[in-house]
């Protein structure tokens, strides 16, 4: 076997007995060495050369980036989800069945939908939709975003909130709790113009806290 | 593996471009910059990004950075910042790289670099800080080639930048420096390419350094002279008499043995002396150089050496003088006319007597058809038919015998003598005929009048006539054609202030010819009289003169046409036109074409706005592909005049080229509404058309049958007829071995060529000057050469199909009258086997000929006419046996001299290991060849051409050694010159 493609798999391993033990930080540092080897591969986008290790390499990278993906995520990091996806697009999109599909492939996707959700990306939302395959929306993983979206479009508030319980994938939670933030800015936002006052409770409600610390505290946050 | 994987999208490379690491930044660049010409557009909205890295001090791979961002930039079409950021890349920009964005981008600098450069010329003052980045590239790039140009490559390199500074340097005065600095380069080089610096020098205007290296050359071995010879025949190609005339003169100071040459005559330099004898010793050839020498009493020294040397001196003067070329071509001509007297008889016959204007069309057509070729049958066959012109269409019959013997430079005064005024004798002919005759001699001796000018001068001082006096402007000016002359401008100036309107037009054009391209002060002086006089006639021949002064002086023009074209005055506008033509005539020159498409639209003269779309043919010359396109949209105006200049136009600069696309545009003209649309629409048609057959473009056989139509069609317009006369006398002109060129191989553009035509289009209001379009031909021949300057045997390969050049067929049948009605009607399926079968009869016949002709002059022309019937019916059995026709060849094999059309020259190929190898490769014109066998016997073509007659004391010599030597050679079959035409009163 080839020796990079040894060196590589040895990191992997490495770092994903790091990635077990929750050690983001030693993750991190692996993972930059990992890519920068990455770069020795020629197989890879957007050259796309015909090596007899092609299918191999492009295994490997796929799985470094999906992994690049998920730890972005435990470290709560979106400019790093961004870039991590990107660069793991090609092997989604144009691999041409090189590879197999990876079982990864929804879930990410859908991670990257409730990103762009987040961050008010609606458009982006949308043309990345575009690009999925028509079966794909019957995946859950992608449903979940499609819904979300039209929940938050429709201004039911109340099922983006009560969403948080039903996620698919536990990388999912993050970006939930982020929505909700962004779901509630939008409803401070609007009950702001839309009343003149409002009762402890029933802003309680509005806002689906549980307790008026919390509610105290997000008021605190939001002025 | 399955299909070929690419990606769909950049943006995973761009994300790497956040990436932290170093190594993936510069892995991401890299990548980048392999697909930037994919992705442009998704990288484009990175941009900033990329110039972010490219301004990080830290960052290493600044240059890749700037060199992506070019790139995507160039994709943009921001060439401007692409450029900044190119600069940037610094050595990653790599000048030898072989795609869009670098060519581009190396265009740009080098525009970037010479505009900086010539700002900085200007403004010296405010020293332009050129960015040192830029001057960096284009040292890289010469670098470049000085390392990857071998040898040739460098001369490639250099003769290209000679065509370039022609075509896309506008400045003229740049462009001389650009070849200053060429010349230099070409003389640093071991071997110099004197034929490129010849013709540098001669674009500067410097017969001085020509004259050095031509001196040198012939001084040196025998293959030097060949070169020497060769560069003679290129520069009397570009037709430049007043430089060559210094040039001559100079190699005469240099030369101690010799004085000057005896005012008058040149050199004569006598064929038929040399073509027999194949002796090449110094002695025998000293005949050439007789009259100067002998006559000077400069007795030759006993030297050998210094006798060959002044021997070869003699030849490179006679070819200098253009007298050696003429000779050639007109023997060319002469041996291989093709002219069809059927055409002819056919537009007699459907001609009107009482028409005078088609008759005297007719008349034209036929000098044209024969220009150069000195064969009269056809005037000599219908003498009563001729007597008919009468007044100025006498004048134009007679000027059409100096288009028939144009080049006779030896025989013209003695052909035209029974027409000539004679001197004293008062009241002797027409004057209509004499002044012909003196337009005629012009027409003979057009920019190579030293022997005439004198005579003609005479005529012009002893006549008070103004027909005359009209003749004698014209030919003076032919004759002495460039010169600047003071003498003769005087003598016509005096014409001119007397003030009488048919004399004075003469005048202002003969005026213009003396002073062709000389931007002298006199123009000034014409235009003061233009405004001066009340004479119409004597305006337009004024404008038109001043227009020619300044023929090719570009920008130091502009002046003098900003001074024409803002004139009250009609004609001066009119002829500012003209002057714009000329001055830019071949350049191309934007501005020259916009302001007169300009003038064509907003003029509110029709003549302005006509000569203005005209004027676009001659500043279009050099890029005839350019024309059709520019005037299609004024060929569909709605006025007539305007339409009748874009035809013009194109026939003017896309002559004798058969473009598909000139074709395309004038075809629907020639069925246009108005009468004189049509005229211009065939006249055109036939110029593009000229030397073009029907296998070529088969557009070309229905032209024919089209002009045949128009001749026979009672009822069609007199102005369209006269059109068509004339178009079929262009289409089959010199006896269908010439072609219209107004540039010369070099692209250097032939002076009498142009100005031929400029005068040719003022038949609009002057017939007469219908014949000036003779001096636009120009043989289609290569005539190859050995060192004695005889034409010996050697053959060459032409690799196409022989029907696609070859003449067209010969009409028959139809044209002639029912009782002469041959069984060839059948066999015209066979006319290709036939034509072929009759080519190799021919010569062979032409053979006999020349033992059979006798010198018993007057019959001779009907002898051989006779005999080509002769010949043809034998070709006729010949080929009626011939039933199946055989395929045809895919090449051919010409003799030496042939015909060889433009279009043809590109299949021409040597044969290699033949005895003669020719000095300059390109295929054309006179070609010097280097014998590489000297020591056997030269076989010689037998040249059947009109001998010159051995006249004069000086020639006895000559007329002894052609007694002894050859008298196969020595075939006297000058035709006698025809009877004086009845005179009406």
């Amino acid at each position: 076997m080839d020796p990079k493609l040894v060196e590589v798999t040895q990191l992997i391993d490495r770092f994903k007995a790091a990635f077990k033990a929750s050690n983001f930080d030693v993750c991190s540092t692996l993972l930059s060495q990992l890519k920068v080897l990455l770069t020795k591969f020629p197989s890879l986008p957007p050259v796309f050369q015909q090596t007899p290790n092609a299918v191999e390499e492009l295994k490997l990278a796929r799985e470094i980036y999906e992994q690049a993906v998920i730890l972005s995520v435990k470290m709560e990091d979106q400019d790093a989800f961004e870039r991590d996806f990107c660069q793991l697009k090609p092997y989604y999109m144009d691999t041409c069945g090189i590879i197999p599909p990876s079982s990864e492939e929804y879930p990410i996707m859908g991670a990257n939908l409730l990103r762009l959700l987040v961050q008010n990306r609606i458009a982006e939302f949308h043309t990345e939709l575009e690009l999925l395959p028509a079966k794909a929306l019957d995946n859950a993983y992608i449903k979940h975003g499609v819904e979300l979206e039209q929940s938050f479009m429709e201004g039911a508030y109340n099922r983006v909130l009560s969403a948080r319980q039903t996620a698919p994938h536990e990388t999912y939670i993050y970006f939930m709790d982020l929505l909700v933030k962004t779901v509630r800015d939008e409803i401070a936002g609007c009950s702001e113009k839309g009343y003149d006052y409002l009762s402890i409770n029933d802003a309680k409600q509005m806002f689906k806290f549980s307790s008026d610390k919390e509610l105290q505290q997000y008021i605190a946050e939001v002025n | 593996m399955a299909a070929v994987a690419t990606v769909s999208s950049a943006g995973g490379i761009l994300a790497m471009l956040h990436e932290p690491a170093e190594e993936l930044k510069l892995h991401a660049l890299a990548s980048l910059n392999s697909v930037v010409h994919l992705f442009y557009p998704e990288i484009s909205t990175s941009i900033p990004t990329i110039e972010s890295l490219y301004e990080d001090e830290e960052f290493d791979q600044r240059q890749l950075a700037a060199l992506v961002v070019s790139k995507v930039f160039y994709y943009l079409g921001e060439l401007n910042d692409a450029l900044l950021y190119a600069l940037g890349a610094g050595p990653l920009f790599d000048v030898s790289e072989d795609s869009d964005y670098a060519h581009a981008l190396l265009a740009k600098a080098l525009d970037e670099y010479a505009s900086f450069k010539t700002r900085a010329s200007k403004a010296t003052e405010e020293e332009e800080n050129v960015d040192p980045r830029l001057e960096a590239i284009v040292e890289r790039m010469l670098e470049k080639c000085v390392l990857d140009g071998k040898y040739q490559q460098a001369m490639g390199a250099l003769s290209y930048c000679i065509n370039l500074s022609h075509q896309y340097v506008s400045h003229r005065e740049y462009r001389c420096e650009v070849l200053r600095c060429l010349v230099k380069i070409y003389q640093t080089l071991p071997h110099p390419d004197f034929l490129s610096i010849c013709q540098c020098l001669m674009f500067l205007g410097e017969p001085e350094t020509v004259a050095n290296i031509l001196d040198t050359l012939i001084s040196g071995s025998k293959d030097d002279a060949l070169l020497a010879y060769q560069i003679a025949f290129d520069l009397v190609e570009n037709e430049n008499q007043a430089f060559l005339l210094n040039v001559r003169n100079r190699l005469d100071s240099q030369t101690p043995g010799q004085s000057n040459p005896d005012s008058g005559s040149a050199l004569p330099v006598d064929q038929t002396v040399n073509a027999g004898t194949t002796s090449t010793e110094p002695a025998g050839d000293v005949q050439m150089g007789d009259d100067t020498t002998t006559a000077n009493g400069n007795a030759h020294p006993v030297d050998p050496n210094e006798a060959a040397h002044a021997d070869k001196l003699a030849k490179l003067k006679g070819i200098l003088s253009g007298e050696k070329s003429i000779q050639l071509t007109l023997q060319f001509l002469y041996s291989h006319n093709r002219s069809d007297l059927l055409i002819l008889k056919t537009i007699k016959q459907a001609v009107e007597m009482r028409n005078s204007v088609c008759h005297s069309a007719t008349i034209c057509s036929n000098a044209i058809m024969h220009a150069g070729t000195t064969v009269d049958t056809f005037l000599r066959e219908n003498l009563e038919w001729l007597s008919r012109a009468t007044n100025w269409a006498k004048f134009s019959a007679t000027a059409g015998l100096g288009v028939i013997h144009r080049g006779h430079l030896q025989q013209g005064r003695a052909l035209m003598a029974p027409y000539l005024p004679q001197s004293g004798a008062v009241g002797g002919g027409s004057p209509y005929s004499e002044g012909g005759a003196l337009y005629a001699l012009g027409l003979i001796h057009a920019n190579h009048g030293e022997g005439i000018k004198q005579f003609l001068r005479e005529s012009l001082r002893n006549t008070s006539a103004e027909v005359i006096q009209h003749g004698a402007c014209l030919g003076l000016g032919l004759a002495s054609l460039g010169t600047a002359d003071e003498e003769v401008f005087e003598d016509i100036k005096n014409v001119l202030y007397t003030d009488s309107a048919v004399a004075g037009e003469a005048a202002g054009i003969g005026m213009g010819l003396l002073m062709v391209g000389t931007a002298s002060e006199k123009a000034a002086e014409m235009l003061a009289y233009a405004h001066d006089t009340q004479h119409e006639k004597i305006i337009r021949g004024l404008a038109l003169g001043i227009a020619l002064t300044v023929y090719g002086r570009e920008e130091e023009a502009d002046t003098l046409i900003e001074q024409m074209t803002r004139d009250q005055d009609p004609i001066l506008r009119y002829g500012g036109m003209y002057a714009l033509a000329l001055a830019y005539r071949g350049t191309a020159n934007n501005k020259a074409i916009h302001q007169l498409l300009h003038f064509a639209v907003s003029d509110v003269s029709d003549d302005v706005r006509r000569t203005a779309v005209m004027g676009l043919g001659f500043v279009l010359y050099n890029e005839p592909e350019q024309t059709p396109r520019i005037v299609s949209l004024l060929s569909e105006s709605y006025n007539p005049h305007v339409r009748y200049g874009a035809a013009l136009a194109v026939g003017i600069s896309c002559a004798g080229t058969g473009l598909s696309d000139a074709i395309s545009l004038l075809e629907p003209l020639t069925s246009d509404v108005v009468d004189f649309v049509r005229q211009g629409a065939l006249i055109a048609m036939a110029m593009v058309m000229i030397q073009t057959n029907e296998s070529f473009d088969s557009r070309v056989g229905t032209f024919r049958r089209q002009l045949e139509k128009i001749i026979l069609d009672k009822h069609e317009d007199t102005m369209s007829k006269m059109g068509a006369i004339l178009a079929s006398g262009i289409l089959d002109a010199g006896g269908r071995n010439v072609t219209i060129k107004l540039l010369s191989r070099n692209k250097h553009d032939k002076l009498t060529a142009v100005i031929g035509l400029a005068v040719f289009t003022q038949f609009w209001y002057w017939y007469p000057l219908l014949y000036f379009i003779s001096l636009a031909f120009s043989p289609t021949a290569i005539i190859g050469l050995n060192s004695n300057l005889e034409v010996p045997k050697f053959e060459f390969l032409s690799h196409a199909k022989p029907s696609l050049f070859e003449y067209p067929k010969p009409t028959t049948q139809q044209t002639t009258t029912s009782a002469v009605k041959l069984p060839t009607a059948i066999l015209s399926t066979y006319a290709k086997a036939k034509s072929r079968a009759k080519k190799d009869a021919e010569s062979k016949a032409a053979n006999q000929e020349k033992t059979t002709e006798d010198a018993s002059g007057s019959t001779s022309g009907e002898a051989a006419k006779t005999q080509e019937k002769d010949g043809d019916a034998m070709q006729v059995d010949g080929a009626a046996e011939k039933k199946a026709p055989e395929p045809e060849p895919a090449f051919q094999i010409l003799a030496n001299p042939a015909r060889v059309v433009p279009a043809q020259e590109k299949f021409i190929k040597f044969i290699e290991g033949s005895r003669y190898v020719p000095v300059r490769p390109a295929p054309c014109g006179f070609i010097l060849l280097r014998d590489t066998q000297p020591s056997e016997a030269e076989e010689l073509v037998l040249t059947d051409a009109p001998a010159t007659v051995a006249t004069g004391a000086g020639n006895n010599a000559a007329a002894a050694a052609a007694g002894q030597g050859s008298a196969a050679m020595a075939v006297d079959d000058e035709p006698q010159p025809p009877q004086p035409f009845e005179y009406s009163a």
